[in-house]
Parts: structure tokens; sequence; C-alpha cells
């Protein structure tokens, strides 16, 4: 019962935003798709300490992926997200390969070297992406069922089934075998050496996992605006996003869901009250966050029982 | 169209909750930037349109008129999506405006065609984006307008080679053509094109290069700020004036960067519709308006003057069809009135503005001793040649 908790108040939390914000559903589905993407980050860099920065590379080969494959081929969005999903691990396996040899600065330049090289790539094939213009594509409707309409109903729902659906696989992979061993080879990868573990082939599979679900958050966002821009590669996606998993707290699902939603949500309505200044209040609060709790808000209840941090 | 009862219902079951406007007032939503490198443009946009209100009042016809603002931060279409369906949705604008870049405009064109709410770009400036919903009107430009007239000019001041300069980027590629065709069609020729790095600020190499070459002329377009500015310095200090190759521009001495670029600027060349300068009227009124704002009010240039003109012609839109979208779409298109920058009228076509493009040099005001660009000459009053169907 304890174990499901966490569940029901995911779900009762996301159709208590659909119910609450009826106005505002394209925000709240902004808001799972980042989770999705902060999820990615939190599987690489919270459980198997790869060190990254450059994780909107494989969100925008899955945005760009899935809106080329609904331009000439076929326009129905789950079959998108599987060819953003598949895009994205062979961005991750391909660079993981060479990246995962690395690690510490090199590593975080490495990751940051492939997301600005696949950048100016996406910038300079204009007449498949579109270049700085961006790529607009009209995606058909969920399953053959469903169209996308501009209040964002359906956006909203689509988003809220594969982020369970994400969730649900992290969830299972966090307590494999293959999710305690990166959780050892954050810790010590000489111990993990020791012991006999394959700590190459395991940080390369934890990336290409992690660019898989990065792809799928791109490939998603791309289906819900209607439009991938070079953006999608930025350096700003990835950083805000690591900020988002800090906040919440690294190695735990429920910290980058938690993060995520926090930053969402205080970026949101601090813009919205002061469009014009709203950037203090984010820095505010992100230094609050990391100044007393730094290991995510997460740890807020432990803190509060006196002391045990993680 | 199937999609009007959908917002029929929830316009119903959201107004109670959202705090509806009053029925005759009629709200536009801003979505531009407001924080980050660009908010210049946020800036120079609220400030026109407060100067409009102060001077035009809040009423058209019989509705009150308010603006609500969002900050879209840069490039950005998941969040200019996201705040513009907000907009529509829960503020219940009936007008959306602003739109910096255009991957931020293109991403409402099916929220604009679905809701069948009018979007006003006031800067947005590549051809494509019109063609992407019946709902957009500009009140900008589109690069083609500019730098075609550009090459027509020259060629008709006896110019007859020319380099090409541009930023290696999407708008700067469509620059260099439309620049590249229409002086190559008139008989001229384009010895070289050059694609800079979108950010460098070291030019004096590919300058030296254009140099070595020896054209008459030089076409350039940058973005606007820091590359401009380090442009028309490097082509100053690497002697290509005292070499006699023209410089031709087009925003490049903007007037917020202009002051800053100093004597090095003197008798550069632009092509481009809209001078702080210009000798009117209605351009007199419009910099006495924002000058009324007080002391903060940022410098005025070719936004703040889409934004003015996208405040006249929402007014417009407003007087004739309330919140109607498409009344309001057909009463924009052919409308025509006087701008700070001249007489426009909306093309019913291309829903952009036609406009004079002016010739310019840049010279030194004798009694404000300030740099400005002075129009010596109206070289077309042309639409956006870049339309295509």
């Amino acid at each position: 019962m304890k174990r499901a908790l966490p569940f029901i108040l995911l779900l009762a939390g996301t159709a208590a935003m659909y119910l609450l914000m009826p106005y505002n559903l394209a925000f709240a589905t902004r808001i799972l798709v980042m989770g999705i993407f902060v999820l990615s980050i939190d599987l690489v860099l919270g459980f198997a300490g790869i060190a990254t920065l450059g994780q909107a590379a494989m969100y925008g080969a899955g945005a760009y992926a899935a809106a080329l494959f609904a331009a000439h081929a076929w326009a129905e969005p789950v079959a998108g997200l599987a060819v953003g999903a598949a895009a994205g691990a062979v961005v991750a396996l391909l660079s993981g390969l060479v990246l995962m040899r690395a690690s510490g600065l090199t590593l975080i330049m490495l990751t940051i070297a492939v997301a600005a090289l696949l950048a100016e790539t996406a910038n300079r094939a204009r007449d498949l992406t579109g270049g700085a213009d961006g790529l607009r594509v009209a995606f058909g409707p969920v399953l053959g069922l469903w169209e996308f309409d501009f209040i964002g109903q359906t956006g909203f729902c689509y988003a809220a089934a594969v982020g369970a659906c994400v969730l649900g696989l992290l969830a299972l992979v966090a307590r494999s075998p293959f999710g305690l061993s990166l959780r050892g080879l954050q810790s010590s990868p000489a111990r993990m050496a020791a012991i006999g573990a394959p700590v190459y082939p395991r940080r390369v599979a934890a990336y290409t996992l992690g660019g898989a679900i990065a792809g799928i958050a791109g490939a998603l966002s791309a289906q819900v605006a209607g439009l991938v821009s070079l953006e999608t590669f930025s350096f700003t996606l990835s950083a805000e996003a690591l900020v988002m998993l800090i906040l919440g707290g690294t190695g735990r699902l429920w910290g980058a869901l938690l993060g995520t939603v926090l930053f969402m949500f205080a970026h949101h309505y601090a813009a919205a009250a002061d469009p014009f200044n709203w950037l203090f209040a984010i820095g505010a609060l992100v230094m609050v966050v990391v100044f007393v709790l730094p290991g995510g808000l997460l740890s807020l209840p432990g803190a509060l029982k006196g002391g045990r941090h993680d | 169209m199937s999609r009007k009862p959908l917002a029929a219902l929830a316009a119903v079951t959201l107004g109670l909750a959202a705090g509806q406007a009053t029925a005759d007032e009629i709200r536009v939503g801003v979505v531009a930037p407001f924080s980050g490198p660009f908010a210049l443009y946020g800036t120079q946009f609220r400030q026109a349109i407060e100067a409009w209100q102060a001077t035009h009042g809040t009423r058209a016809g019989d509705h009150e008129i308010s603006f609500v603002y969002k900050d879209s931060g840069g490039v950005n279409p998941d969040l200019a999506r996201s705040l513009s369906q907000e907009l529509v949705i829960r503020d219940r604008v009936d007008v959306l405006a602003g739109y910096v870049f255009t991957p931020n405009a293109l991403s409402v064109a099916q929220l604009a065609t679905q809701s069948e709410t009018p979007v006003v770009i006031f800067n947005a400036a590549t051809s494509a984006i019109n063609a992407e919903s019946p709902f957009f009107l500009r009140t900008s430009y589109t690069l083609p307008q500019v730098s075609a007239p550009l090459a027509d000019w020259a060629y008709a001041q006896g110019i007859r080679s020319v380099v090409t300069t541009v930023a290696d980027y999407g708008p700067g590629i469509d620059a260099e053509t439309a620049f590249s065709e229409a002086f190559t069609a008139r008989g001229g020729a384009v010895t070289d094109t050059i694609r800079m790095p979108l950010s460098t600020t070291d030019f004096a190499p590919f300058l030296q290069s254009v140099r070595a070459t020896g054209p008459e002329a030089v076409f350039v377009f940058l973005p606007g700020g820091p590359p401009t500015f380090a442009y028309a310095k490097a082509y100053a200090e690497n002697g290509l004036k005292e070499a006699g190759i023209t410089f031709l521009g087009t925003a490049e001495t903007e007037e917020s960067n202009l002051q800053a670029l100093g004597d090095g600027a003197l008798g550069l060349h632009t092509a481009y519709h809209y001078s702080a300068a210009h000798d009117s009227d209605a351009n007199r009124a419009f910099l006495a308006a924002v000058e009324g704002l007080g002391d903060d009010a940022a410098p005025v240039n070719w936004a703040s003057v889409g934004a003015w003109d996208g405040a006249d012609l929402i007014y417009r839109m407003v007087e004739a069809a309330g919140a109607d979208g498409r009344a309001a779409i057909e009463a924009a298109l052919g409308a025509e009135w006087e701008s700070p920058r001249g007489p426009v009228r909306m093309d019913p076509e291309s829903r952009t503005l036609v406009q004079n493009v002016y010739i310019r040099e840049v010279t030194r005001n004798p009694q404000t001793g300030l740099l400005e660009n002075a129009e010596t000459g109206i070289i077309a009053t042309v639409g956006d040649l870049g339309w295509k169907d």
C-alpha cells in the first residue's frame, strides 16, 4: 500500500490539474512534457551518475525525427513517439560510445558539444528542417481517434498517458538489478568494476535508455506544439531541466517530478504577475532551496525529522 | 469550423471562473520578450502601445480596449504557443499581437485558425509566416521587401559588382537570396557570397577578403545588436570606405544602436521602411507620444513603429467588427492610413503592409548633434516581394 501511495497522489495531482486548470491545459501539458524530460536526466545523472548538460541533444533529435516522420511518412502521433524514442536512443548510443569513456568536466563539455553539433547540423539542413524558421507539421489524430484541439484537452490527456507509461517503466527500471547496478556505478565505479560489473556497457546502456526517454519528451513537445525549432537543442533547455532536477532532488523519480512542477509553476506565476522582472523570483527560489535543502525538496521530510541527508 | 461549438462551450463553462471581460471590453494579448537579451523589443512594444493609448484613448467605436502582456523570452515556440493558448482560452482575448521571432509566430498558426483569433505580428519578418493562417496580419516588413529594392537602387547608382556578406542563418540567407536575385536580374554581378557565423563579432577577416576582391559595393545583413555594431566598426577600420566600396545595408544602422557607432557610421547607406528621422507630422506626433511617457522611454526604431501601427490596425478592426475575428480580418484587409513611416496599406493578399522603402544615409543632425538615418528618397513602394501563395 505504501508503495502505491505516490502513484495515487500523482494520479490525483494530474486529475486535479485537468479539473482546476481547464483554461490552462497548454501550460499543464508543458509541465508533463518537461517532467518526462527531467525524468530522463534523472535516470542518466541521478541514477547512473553520468554528468550531462547536453540532454537536449536527444530531446531535439526526438522532436525533429517525429516531425519529419509525420511530414513525410505517417502523421499518427503514437508512431511518431516510437520514431522519436528511436532517434533519441540512436543519438545517445552513438555519442555514448565515445562519451561514456570520459568523466567529470570532460564529459560535461562533450555532452554540450554533441548538442551544439546537432543544433548546427539542423540549422544547415534548411531544406529538411526549416533552419531558424522552425519546422511546422500538422499531426493527425492520436490513434486515429482524438484530434488535437486548440483548448488542449487531447494534448493534455495524451501527454499524461505517455508520462504515466514512462514513469511506470522507470519505476520498474529503478527496482531492477540493472537499476541497482546503476546506483552502484554512481557511488563507486571502481568497486563496481572490482565485483565484476561491466562499467562501460552499463553506462552506455543507461545513457541510451535516457536518450530514448528524452526523445519521447521531444517528440511529444513537437506533437503538442505542432512545431519544432532549433531551440530544442539549446543549452538553456538542458540547463533549466537540470535546475528542476536539483530543486526536486536527484536520484529519485519523485524528485524529478516535484522539481519540474515547482519550477514550472514558479516560472509561470512569477512571469504572469510581473512579465518584466520575474527572473528575480526564480533566482531567489533556486538559491533558497540549494542553500537550505542541498538534497532537494524531497529531503525536506528527512531534514525536518533531524538530519538524514542524501 | 467544427471547433467553434467547442470554443463556445468552453467560453460558457469557463467564463465565470476566468474573470471574463465585460460585454464590450475587447482584450488584446501581447506575446513578446520582456526578459533576457531581447527584452528591448518588449519594452518598445509596450511603450508604443501605451503611447498610442495615451494619445488615442482606450475606446474604439463602442468598445473599450485593454492590453495584456506575456513574456515569451527568446526563441521559444512551445512557450509562445502555450501563452497564446492561455490568453485565448483563459484571458478571453479577442486579438493576439506581438511575436518577434519567426518560430514563435509560426507556433500560433493552428491556434489562430481554429479559434478564429486575428494575430497582428509586430515584428517577425519571414515571408512564409502569413501563408500558415488566414488570421495572420503583419505590421512590420519582410526581408525581400527591403533587400530587393536596395539591389535595384545600387544598380541605378552605377554599381555593377557586389559582394554579399550575411549572417549564416535563415533570415541572413533570405536576404542574400533576395538581393542576389534582384541584382543579377538587372545585369549586375555578385562576385562573392560570404556567410559569416551568427555569433561572431570579429569581422576583420571577412572584410579584408571583401577588400581584396575589390567590388564596388558590399551588401550586409546581420541580426541587430553587437554584431551590427562590430561590423560597421570593422568596415570603417579596414578602409573599405577609402577603397570606394559602398556599404549597402538594411537594419544595421537602426536607432537603438546608432549613437554607439560614432563617426565611423557616417555615410553608410541603408534601405529600410522606417527612420526615426522621417519628416512627417505623423512621425513627429509618434515621437512626441513616446517621449511623453517619461525618462525611461526606449529609443524609437522599427520595432516601436510596428507596435504603434499594430495598435492602429487593432483599433480599426475592433471599431469595425468588435470581437468577431473573421469580420475583423475583413475590415483590416485593404485598410490604408498614414503611419509614422509614411503611407501604408494592408495588402489583402499577403496580409503584410505595402509601404515605402527609403534609401537613407547616416548623417549628424546639426541641431541635436546626434547621428540619424537621413532619408534621401523613396526607392520603391512595395508589398511583400517574397510572398508565394
